[in-house]
């Protein structure tokens, strides 16, 4: 059984259809990416599944139960956890006070979730990070720390919104490597993503959203042939001069 | 408690020393008024910090927290007046009416953030004042509209909660103070702390670790108005008068803010710093220009306010306990740079 199971899901805002009839599947272990142009329900797609909005019809089964229309919190307490593409760090507070915060969703007492954060920090090399007040990193490092707390939490599975937009190709090269550990310790990911380098390199199948739709799915060079992607992205015309 | 004592031993011995003194400094000071100046530094201290539990550490500025002080005193006093009930169970009565007010405020108000969360609470304060003015008597209790009630004078003895001397009244409050003290203290290294420091500064990201947000906020909520009301039943029990422009006002409730601003919100001895530093300006202004300029003392900390908030925005808890720890380290640095200048010599 899939451990994500989304069916015909639907969101409307009062008349624009952001996310029309999408369904997708997302097997344990896998890295699943999420492709589309800009506007294309991605985000909504994700907002939906992590919570933050509930879906106006359409069923999402997670390890076998509904959770469409729970709230973040239920969410997150059921394994999913998500990250945010605006960074949202707890500004005022240094880097281990942020990820001790996600940790506390896998115990109760202070000491035992300052050890699960120092973990995942020193998994993720921030580390000799720990005392920064988390305002005066800087973006590479913030997308890191957002991972980190994300990471604290345990989930079985994460939802990575855009953790590589506004980085560097340097970067995000630095960035691949770090998604793979994370998959490899045993999470399952479905990450969205503008950058096709990245998406193309770390997922083993891709969903592609056009206009709420989802328009391919499958392994990602097949997908990248596809005619219907290549007109999403680069229009008509383009389909023609290939041929 | 492990936690507690893994503070430096110079951090502990400095505390220890402090709360001696404290504890010995009605044996010091006789005059009654200073000791009423010293009291009442310590029940604004412990207003304030009943108050940063949701104005410091769930992100939100409450100004309105004279309404469950008020309803702390009018309870206990009510009770006293009308069945002779001991002020110490009334305390007990008027904390757990101020938590239910509280919690039926502050769950759609709490879902209000920034400036209109404030509003929402100037209103309900407000709101409380003027009710309680226009009213006589509610069933057997008699409130006596805006003339207020003076409490029936008994012997001094501890179930009655009144004292002849002022010695009293100043354990009794220095006691209440290190109580919420310790109970901040404990909440800022919890669970409990760090979600609401987490949902007070970013919501949406807090949910998303698996937050629920708005519960936290009304645990603080409900903490927090149990406490302000059991020092309303204190404020009470000291003046033996109340009256609405007194305890339920947006003075009052200003007050506290201003405190907590200046001193510091969201830290366990801000609340604390800033009492010692307005609570003896309000009482000379009130003193000495009370009857020519009335209500200076609140312009003086308006003016303080501004300047602090310009150059400390985290309130004046910063900068001293850097100037402290400058104080504490210095010797041992000296000590160090002096073994480490001979050998520098030598090579």
């Amino acid at each position: 059984m899939a451990l994500l199971e989304v069916k015909n899901l639907t969101k409307k805002f009062s008349g624009l259809i952001a996310v029309n009839e999408v369904s997708m599947s997302v097997e344990e272990g896998q890295i699943v990416g999420v492709i589309g142009p800009n506007g294309a329900g991605k985000t909504t797609l994700f907002n939906c599944i992590a919570g933050a909005f509930p879906p106006s019809s359409g069923s999402i089964l997670f390890d076998g139960q509904e959770i469409a229309g729970k709230k973040p919190y239920e969410i997150c307490q059921a394994g999913i956890t998500r990250t945010f593409q605006v960074v949202k760090p707890f500004a005022s507070k240094s880097v281990l006070y942020n990820t001790v915060v996600g940790a506390f969703a896998t115990t109760p007492h202070l000491h035992e979730a300052e050890a699960k954060a120092i973990e995942v920090l020193k998994f993720l090399d921030l580390y000799d990070k720990k005392e920064i007040i988390s305002k005066s990193l800087t973006l590479p490092e913030r997308k890191k720390l957002e991972l980190a707390r994300a990471l604290a939490t345990e989930p079985k599975l994460l939802l990575l919104d855009e953790v590589m937009a506004g980085l560097r190709p340097s970067e995000v090269t630095e960035m691949l490597p770090i998604i793979r550990k994370i998959n490899e310790s045993g999470v399952t990911i479905v990450i969205v993503e503008h950058i096709m380098q990245a998406i193309m390199n770390l997922s083993e199948q891709i969903y592609v959203i056009s206009f709420g739709k989802k328009i391919a799915e499958g392994d990602p060079h097949k997908v990248v042939a596809d005619e219907e992607v290549i007109k999403a992205y680069l229009g008509d015309e383009y389909v023609a001069t290939q041929h | 408690m492990k936690q507690l004592l893994n503070q430096k031993p110079i951090i502990l011995l400095i505390s220890a020393l402090l709360i001696g003194a404290l504890l010995i400094l009605p044996l010091v000071v006789t005059n009654p008024s200073l000791m009423q100046i010293f009291i009442l530094i310590i029940l604004y201290a412990y207003f304030t910090s009943t108050w940063n539990f949701v104005g410091g550490f769930a992100g939100v500025l409450p100004l309105g927290h004279s309404a469950f002080i008020g309803i702390g005193a009018y309870t206990s006093t009510v009770l006293f007046q009308t069945y002779g009930i001991s002020p110490w169970f009334g305390m007990l009565v008027g904390g757990l009416l101020a938590a239910l007010v509280g919690i039926i405020i502050g769950l759609p108000t709490l879902k209000l953030r920034g400036a209109y969360f404030a509003l929402a609470t100037i209103a309900v304060g407000e709101g409380l004042r003027v009710l309680v003015e226009n009213v006589k008597e509610v069933g057997p209790f008699k409130l006596n509209g805006p003339s207020g009630i003076s409490l029936p004078l008994t012997e001094s003895a501890f179930m009655n909660f009144q004292f002849d001397s002022k010695a009293p009244y100043y354990y009794i409050i220095l006691i209440m103070l290190l109580i919420v003290l310790l109970l901040t203290y404990f909440m800022m290294n919890s669970k409990v702390g760090y979600y609401l420091a987490a949902g007070g500064e970013e919501p949406e990201a807090a949910e998303a670790l698996g937050i629920k947000v708005a519960r936290y906020k009304l645990i603080a909520m409900l903490v927090s108005c149990f406490l302000a009301a059991l020092g309303g039943t204190f404020y009470a029990q000291l003046m033996l008068y109340i009256y609405p422009k007194s305890i339920l006002g947006l003075d009052l409730s200003f007050e506290i803010a201003f405190i907590a601003l200046i001193g510091g919100r969201g830290t366990i001895l801000g609340p604390v710093l800033g009492a010692l530093l307005l609570r003896p300006v309000s009482d000379l202004t009130r003193i000495y220009l009370g009857s020519s300029l009335p209500g200076l003392h609140l312009v003086i900390f308006g003016l303080v306010l501004i300047v602090v908030m310009r150059y400390y925005p985290k309130g004046l808890v910063e900068p001293v306990k850097q100037l402290l720890e400058r104080f504490i380290h210095k010797p041992a640095r000296d000590k160090a740079n002096n073994q480490s200048n001979p050998s520098s010599r030598q090579e």
